[in-house]
């Protein structure tokens, strides 16, 4: 039932595949390691057809218009549900972390520290790979707007984690334009 | 055979009793009919139910999770419903109401992490394979551009059609003090130039 079409076909417009390529990010921000999991996830869950190596992997990152150099191609479908097969794995694999950064129950410091030093990594990640003159790549490096928009894209992952979470996150992803 | 099936997820616990339903043709391992259902959230009260409250429950929290995920919360669940679940100000608010007239309903109040968990309990239970309940919970789909009106502030939304209307006034408005063209003087030469070509 997961596996059950979400939409009729069409492409990601292109917010959505910002928000996909961000999450993404934010995997990487959460585990040092993040990058080299999304290649060995891709292989574990059979997509090497779609990701044959890691460059082609991060060519269809790439397309993310937020980023230094963005390329025109954008993802088949396939290509894009292959993204987010992959961003839901990693947020299963993540969701301990997701969990511990949402919860109130959490000592407030612990909690505080947490959120620094993800904020920090993302920022670092963001001041390396993406455009800083775009609007959204501002907004997130803003102190005042960007840990509001840090904390909804961790909650955006802790519910796109688990069985149903793939169909979730596609259909809020393809989303009309606002 | 009563069978059930445990759900869990830190501070979840989502347990479902039943039994099959062999005049169906299903295994005897599935659970076709459901007798009932309890659900622990952590520090709060231990909640049963029957079909039609777990009916309820992911009626409401499934498209709420949905909503929540386009970063548009909303509430869900109608007053005449046994479940709705509603956005607070820092977190989320279910509500429990009973079937029993004079009983007032139960609130509960989640946090994002809590309700994350309750949510994959959910899918879980969904998509259980061992499990052939008719649960009417619609696919998750895009949301419409007019679902989507209030993601962006009224001023930020007008601010293009306004600037737009605005720059064509003042274009017009210039426009209008430039001095028109004269008509050429009727002189009796021009006039018939024409005249005198043809």
């Amino acid at each position: 039932m997961a596996d059950a079409p979400v939409h009729p076909q069409r492409p990601l417009p292109r917010r959505g595949l910002e928000r996909l390529d961000l999450l993404l990010l934010c995997a990487e921000a959460l585990d040092l390691n993040g990058g080299e999991a999304m290649v060995w996830l891709s292989e574990e869950m059979g997509l090497t057809d779609l990701f044959p190596n890691r460059v082609e992997l991060w060519k269809r990152r790439c397309s993310n218009p937020l980023r230094r150099t963005t390329r025109r191609e954008l993802p088949s479908e396939a290509e894009a549900d292959g993204l987010i097969r992959i961003l839901n794995a990693l947020a299963d694999r993540l969701y301990p972390m997701l969990r511990s950064l949402l919860s109130s129950a959490e000592s407030p410091q612990l909690s505080e520290q947490r959120w620094t030093l993800f904020r920090s990594r993302l920022q670092e990640l963001l001041q390396e790979r993406f455009n800083p003159r775009r609007g959204g790549v501002q907004r997130l490096l803003d102190p005042q707007e960007g840990p509001v928009l840090c904390r909804e894209l961790i909650q955006t992952m802790a519910l796109s984690a688990g069985p149903g979470g793939f169909a979730r996150l596609k259909a809020s992803l393809m989303d009309a334009a606002a | 055979m009563k069978l059930s099936s445990r759900y869990e997820q830190t501070s979840c616990r989502l347990v479902i009793e039943g039994l099959p339903d062999l005049s169906a043709g299903q295994s005897s391992q599935t659970i076709g009919i459901l007798t009932g259902f309890s659900l622990a959230l952590a520090g709060k009260t231990e909640l049963e139910g029957k079909r039609e409250h777990l009916q309820a429950l992911m009626a409401a929290v499934m498209p709420y999770a949905r909503q929540l995920l386009s970063g548009m919360p909303r509430a869900f669940g109608a007053d005449d419903q046994p479940v709705a679940i509603r956005p607070q100000a820092d977190g989320h608010q279910l509500e429990l109401r009973s079937s029993q007239p004079d009983t007032p309903p139960l609130t509960l109040q989640l946090d994002d992490a809590e309700l994350a968990d309750l949510v994959r309990c959910l899918d879980r239970l969904q998509l259980d394979p061992n499990l052939a309940l008719p649960m009417e919970v619609p696919t998750p789909q895009p949301l419409r551009r007019s679902e989507l009106r209030h993601r962006l502030p009224l001023t930020r939304r007008l601010a293009a059609p306004v600037v737009g209307v605005a720059a064509l006034l003042v274009t017009a408005a210039l426009a209008s003090l430039l001095p028109t063209p004269k008509p050429p003087a009727a002189t009796p030469a021009s006039v018939n130039a024409p005249q005198g070509a043809r």
